[in-house]
């Protein structure tokens, strides 16, 4: 596949935003936490990308190098997973308190 | 063939993107969010990141999304007045769907024509993969051993938190402080 890296790097940051821009705009906790994830894949995304241009422009020698975009990948993945099920399990606790996930329902510590 | 590929997974994964905030029922959000995970697995697997590839499918596909389903369906949140928005199914749900059905076929299409393609068997900086599984194992034990070490604490440290937070509360016995106190004030008011 010999697409330029840039175009990696911009279907990441188009991911980041939609991610970022979810986040900010909707009031239910399941598609908060959803655009979150959204978002870690795209940092993903880049981390890969990443090492992919530099693999092939041969710049690192060492496999050390090459190979830190995907083990920094691994450990993004493992963090959204750790992510998710606290987030998951929050929801579930504000749900049998408050009986509903929508974030406006939750405005108490709001100045 | 695999740019064209690359652009049309990238469009996929875009449009279930959108499909994620816009969609009006949580369901309907979080089966995009499958579709631009599948997605991107077809681009990682197209990069020459098969390992990676493989792990986003299962961990992400297989587990996390797996989770977001069981809270949707414990909570029958598809049902709640306070969540849902609007009743039945919308326009934006239906587009989601078809989004999401169209990024599947887009996927198993890469992942098809990923596994059929010469490209980066042929080139030498991908011979076995960028990650080939031996190669990242004896960096991830070797090099990034105390983070991997760090890892397996946060798992830890998150089951724990995740079993306190969902842990279905015991009728709340007053603590001996409470107790002292409701008998000072017995006492004050005798």
């Amino acid at each position: 596949m010999n697409v330029p890296t840039e175009h990696i790097y911009a279907l990441a940051a188009l991911l980041f935003a939609i991610g970022a821009l979810g986040f900010l705009l909707r009031r239910n906790v399941i598609i908060v936490l959803a655009s979150i994830e959204l978002m870690l894949n795209a940092a993903n995304l880049t981390f890969l990308g990443a090492s992919r241009h530099w693999t092939q422009a041969q710049f690192a020698s060492d496999s050390a190098s090459i190979l830190s975009g995907p083990i920094f990948s691994l450990f993004v993945i493992l963090v959204a997973a750790a992510e998710a099920a606290v987030g998951l399990a929050l929801i579930i606790a504000l749900y049998r308190l408050k009986q509903t996930v929508a974030l406006d329902a939750v405005a108490e510590l709001k100045g | 063939m695999a740019e064209t590929l690359f652009y049309l997974l990238g469009a996929g994964a875009l449009a279930c993107g959108v499909g994620v905030i816009a969609a009006r029922m949580p369901i309907f959000s979080v089966l995009s969010l499958l579709g631009t995970f599948f997605c991107l697995s077809a681009i990682y697997l197209l990069s020459g990141f098969q390992f990676l590839a493989a792990t986003q499918l299962l961990v992400y596909a297989g587990a996390i999304m797996v989770l977001f389903l069981f809270v949707i369906m414990l909570l029958n949140l598809g049902d709640a007045s306070g969540l849902r928005e609007q009743t039945g199914f919308s326009l934006v749900g239906k587009r989601a769907t078809i989004a999401g059905a169209t990024a599947l076929t887009l996927a198993l299409v890469g992942i098809l024509g990923a596994g059929f393609g010469k490209e980066f068997r042929t080139n030498p900086a991908y011979v076995g993969g960028i990650d080939d599984l031996n190669a990242l194992a004896t960096v991830l034990f070797s090099r990034y051993a105390l983070p991997f070490e760090a890892a397996s604490l946060l798992l830890l440290a998150t089951m724990v938190g995740v079993i306190t937070l969902a842990k279905r509360q015991r009728a709340s016995l007053p603590s001996p402080d409470a107790q002292l106190l409701a008998q000072k004030k017995e006492e004050a008011a005798a």
